[in-house]
């Protein structure tokens, strides 16, 4: 199931609010909770709902052997054990038929690819059931002791197809102690809202803008064609993203869980390193936590971390050669920004600091867009110009102009949206010490996100199941 | 994450407490949320007394949560106990229907991905939010309105067919072909036998070329062309070009299988792109022209071309394409048939002795594809054209068993306007006139070649139609057993360069060597009474309510021979 739905949003919430709802003890909302979370799996997987389940009840078994076992060799084990099963697990169901492809490459052998379709979300639960082993063993969490209880923190429904990834430790306590009041629930919806509108009213229009352009061969796109589409582009991930992870931040908020924010206006980034702070920030910590302390490097194990880190995480957004690409390339300026030194970096005018910053983003996404290297060689060809140089590409061509026009407002909105503004509008309101300007923001709010429901539901009707980017990954 | 201070750390020792630095994000105060500060319900616990502000912050929750709770249930209401749709008029098709639940489709997660597209598809005034759909996406930039628009060239009021009824929206008017009529001088031959337009193509002077004059309400949507000539709005697809290479092959095998008694015609069919392009999309277009020309290179010696492109562009500025719909117009199609019966050598009957009706306020498939309202609210007004002459028509399934007679203009409302020829795509459709030339046509069409029809019932004894996706008979057999003499191939240029063409090959391979019979066979058909003379044509032509009278007889005998 998807959120961005009208069946999800009118049949499958309304429907779990109510039994959430009517349920009085904690022990029986959570039971409802996973009921709910796994029929909404099953939803779209109703086969790989038993890998969930098993990769579930295997990892929380390892917090119990490490809990058992604790400060012996034995623990040790379990953990290295459990980590290699979970990434055991991804090899297969993710990167296998991308591996054996490779090997037929390389080799020049003829093993047959593996046709396995990738479970929803298997690359965020796996990566929560490592940092909860981990984390377990580092005794940075207790070990919980019931199953029913990690598989709710596994599955909730909320994070569980699309991230963001959330921490054992974040949810730790709130799985037995938590509370719901009429501001959570509120201020939970207006973020799903917020979340539905990014997706819908944004994101899905933004993405037949690129789908025009570069859903095609684009040798022979004009140079500001190929800018114009690869800028949409970078928007359109980062409100297809951020999206997802406002309405599930909302959700868990509306049962009373509190997760960490995932993206922080990334765009408004001066450096590289800082975007990454912004930037699907449960991903880059996962790495920085658990990855970059990995110890069998030796001497220069400083490069050889970061480059670890960056081809890991390009690899896990998908099983491709652009995929790591991107990933090296993010870790070439990690370095190059390392080497300048924060301090020097700093006496940079804010201009060229902006300038450098989007430029790297934009020409990333153009990376992270093209599975297909040949297109990908095209796409540099068209935006440097030679292209227009080489093969007398047109510079520009009517059709970008045309689109654009068609789409101005919605470009700039999403400009706008994509920078730290709607925070500042919402704290000039809410930290009012005046109580009629915040009775007024507050009253605002919500009429505000329910014309943007209404708006969603109109435009959901248009557009059949489009899915979120990130389950691909 | 450049943060490497702790990269000494051992990964295997014990880290507890937990380190300050692992949510670093928190203490960044860019933008943190507002949202989270207000919520902390274990110290809320503790105090006493709320403040005043936390007091409010309560009570506007509650009422948010009711009011939000409201509308929520409102439209939950909506979707749950208004009926639900189940077609659309605007995307011309049946919305999705509640799956049948199995085993098998449960677990391959289509039953539940059809539910909630089921779910979606038909909320209740299905076409109402997707017209407000588009309506907001209107507001995503500056669409060009007609009022603002100024072509590069002033309108000529020199069509004899502009959309004037699409205006007062009457129903279903009669309308003589206007500005036809006193031109009656090529009837002269009609009682002769043969007749050929007064005007033959070739010597036709070359009209206004739209592909010369720039024009600036060219827009691109949804990879659509949508442009304003003469105050009108039209969208079209911009042909992407192809080569053809299957079809043409399949032509050449078709022709070394039926022998030399058998002349093999292709007429592709142009699309609008071809003639309305202006010259500033010229560059983003394929030439059909040039298309079509390739394709005939490919075809062996014995097959004959005829390449069409250049006739329309001649009539460029008459009603011959629909600019809401991906067909062209009735109009259109008579000047492809008319280049073929030139080519042929066959009789044809000038338009003026048909008689023009027309559906207005059409809304074709380019609004569904497009979404763009400018489309939806300039409509088509759908002509066609109905012949004087005497014929049958007789309607087989695709495996050529007889199902009924009825007439070539299918009953239709104005969504459907298309379905008006033939009544669709599916059915083998023989059509018996009363020509005694010998020469018996048969057409394998798409969509397209449908509106050619009609056309043809002056100009051969038999007709056949086929449609290239749906016909179930080996074409080669079909051919040789209804003795056919000429086989036209007429289908648009993506049927000739895309998928449809590879579909010539299997009718000439599937079922091969099967026998076909006929069982239906239609006693001769006589002219009418009325049927026209030098003086008579133009009157008879002209007022008469002619959708019924043209094969009143034999639409109640369905009875005999259905097997």
């Amino acid at each position: 199931m998807v959120f961005a739905d009208l069946f999800f949003i009118y049949v499958f919430l309304p429907l779990c609010l109510i039994c959430y709802g009517l349920a009085k003890k904690l022990s029986t909302k959570n039971i409802v909770l996973i009921v709910f979370s796994l029929i909404f799996y099953a939803w779209g997987e109703p086969l790989w709902i038993l890998l969930l389940l098993f990769s579930s009840f295997f990892n929380w078994f390892i917090g119990i052997l490490i809990g058992k076992f604790r400060d012996t060799p034995r623990a040790k084990l379990a953990v290295g054990g459990g980590i290699l099963v979970d990434i055991l697990l991804l090899l297969i169901f993710k990167y296998s038929a991308f591996i054996v492809e490779n090997l037929n490459a390389v080799s020049g052998a003829a093993i047959p690819v593996p046709q396995i379709t990738l479970p929803i979300g298997i690359s965020f639960y796996t990566f929560q059931a490592i940092s909860y082993i981990l984390d377990c063993y580092w005794e940075t969490v207790d070990v919980q002791p019931k199953y029913h209880k990690f598989l709710l923190y596994l599955s909730l429904f909320p994070q569980l197809i699309a991230g963001p990834i959330v921490r054992y430790s974040v949810v730790e306590q709130e799985i037995d102690n938590r509370s719901v009041n009429a501001t959570d629930l509120c201020e939970g919806a207006l973020r799903v809202i917020l979340g539905l509108a990014k997706k819908v009213i944004i994101a899905n229009n933004l993405w037949s803008i690129v789908n025009t352009f570069f859903g095609k061969d684009i040798t022979g796109l004009s140079v500001l064609g190929t800018w114009y589409t690869i800028i949409v582009y970078s928007l359109y991930v980062y409100f297809d993203f951020s999206g997802y992870s406002d309405i599930a931040i909302g959700l868990g908020r509306m049962f009373g869980f509190h997760f960490d924010e995932n993206f922080r206006h990334p765009f408004a980034c001066t450096t590289i390193a800082e975007f990454w702070q912004r930037w699907h920030i449960s991903l880059g910590s996962f790495f920085r936590d658990y990855l970059l302390y990995v110890p069998f490097f030796g001497k220069p194990r400083k490069y050889f971390g970061l480059f670890l880190v960056w081809f890991c995480t390009g690899l896990w957004h998908g099983a491709a050669w652009n995929f790591i690409l991107w990933g090296l390339y993010y870790g070439c300026f990690m370095l190059f920004e390392q080497k300048m030194g924060k301090k020097r970096m700093k006496k940079w005018p804010i201009v060229w600091k902006h300038v450098y910053t989007k430029l790297v983003i934009i020409l990333g996404f153009g990376i992270f867009y093209f599975e297909n290297l040949g297109q990908l060689g095209q796409f540099f060809l068209n935006i440097t110009g030679i292209s227009m140089i080489a093969n007398s590409a047109p510079f520009t061509d009517p059709m970008t102009f045309s689109s654009l026009r068609n789409n101005i407002f919605l470009i700039l909105f999403a400009i706008l949206v994509s920078l730290p503004v709607l925070p500042k509008i919402k704290s000039y309101f809410l930290e009012s010490k005046n109580d009629t300007v915040y009775a007024i923001g507050r009253v605002g709010s919500v009429a505000v996100c329910m014309v943007l429901l209404a708006v969603v539901s109109v435009l959901l009707v248009d557009t059949t199941n489009n899915v979120f980017l990130y389950f691909r990954f | 994450m450049n943060d490497f201070k702790d990269l000494d750390l051992d990964y295997f020792a014990p880290r507890k407490p937990a380190e300050p630095e692992a949510k670093p994000e928190k203490t960044e105060a860019v933008d943190a949320p507002t949202a989270d500060e207000s919520a902390e319900p274990a110290e809320r616990r503790r105090k006493p007394k709320p403040s005043r502000r936390e007091l409010l912050n309560m009570r506007l929750s509650v009422l948010s949560v009711g009011v939000m709770v409201i509308l929520f249930a409102l439209m939950t209401l909506y979707l749950f106990l208004f009926p639900r749709s189940t077609v659309s008029q605007i995307e011309n098709r049946n919305l999705a229907e509640f799956p049948k639940f199995s085993f098998a489709s449960y677990f391959s997660g289509s039953f539940t991905a059809d539910v909630a597209t089921w779910f979606d598809d038909t909320v209740p005034n299905h076409d109402g939010f997707k017209n407000m759909s588009n309506s907001i996406k209107n507001l995503f930039g500056m669409k060009m309105f007609a009022s603002t628009v100024s072509t590069a060239k002033p309108e000529t009021d020199s069509t004899d067919n502009t959309d004037t009824s699409a205006a007062n929206g009457d129903t279903q008017t009669t309308t003589p072909a206007n500005g036809t009529v006193s031109n009656n001088t090529n009837l002269l031959q009609y009682a002769a036998g043969r007749v050929f337009p007064a005007v033959s193509a070739a010597d036709e002077k070359m009209g206004r070329d739209f592909s010369t004059e720039d024009n600036s309400t060219l827009e691109w949507v949804n990879n659509l062309l949508v442009i304003n000539w003469d105050n009108h709005w039209r969208c079209m697809e911009a042909f992407g070009g192809g080569g053809g290479t299957a079809y043409a092959n399949a032509l050449n095998d078709l022709q070394s299988k039926v022998g030399s008694g058998v002349t093999i015609w292709s007429m592709p069919a142009p699309t609008a792109s071809a003639i309305y392009t202006p010259k500033n999309g010229i560059d983003y277009v394929g030439d059909q022209k040039e298309c079509f020309n390739g394709v005939a290179e490919k075809l062996n010696a014995g097959i004959q071309s005829v390449n069409v492109v250049d006739v329309m562009k001649k009539h460029a500025e008459e009603d011959i394409y629909l600019r809401t719909d991906h067909h062209w117009q009735a109009r259109g199609a008579y000047y492809a048939a008319r280049t073929f019966a030139e080519a042929a050598g066959v009789p044809f009957a000038d338009l003026s002795t048909y008689t023009e009706e027309s559906i207005p306020g059409y809304v074709g498939t380019m609004y569904g594809f497009s979404q763009d309202t400018r489309i939806l609210n300039d409509p088509d007004n759908f002509h066609y054209f109905v012949p004087a002459s005497n014929y049958v028509a007789s309607y087989y399934d695709t495996s050529f068993n007889y199902q009924y007679e009825d007439d070539l203009f299918a009953d239709v409302d104005t969504a459907n306007a298309y379905l008006k020829f033939l009544g669709g795509d599916s059915c083998i459709v023989k059509v018996d006139t009363q020509m005694k030339n010998g020469r018996k046509l048969l057409v394998i069409k798409d969509s397209f070649g449908n509106a050619e029809i009609p056309f043809y019932t002056n100009s051969f004894e038999q007709i056949y139609v086929a449609d290239v996706r749906y016909l179930e008979c080996n074409l080669v057999s079909f051919i040789k057993d209804m003795g056919i003499t000429d086989v036209l191939f007429t289908m648009s240029a993506y049927s000739v360069v895309g998928d449809n063409a590879d579909n010539i090959q299997n009718l000439i391979a599937q079922n091969a060597g099967e026998t076909i019979t006929d069982s239906h066979i239609v006693p001769s058909v006589t002219p009418k009474t009325v049927m026209p003379t030098a003086t008579s044509a133009p009157t008879t032509t002209s007022g008469t309510d002619t959708a019924a009278n043209t094969t009143s007889t034999g639409t109640e005998d369905t009875s005999s021979a259905k097997e």
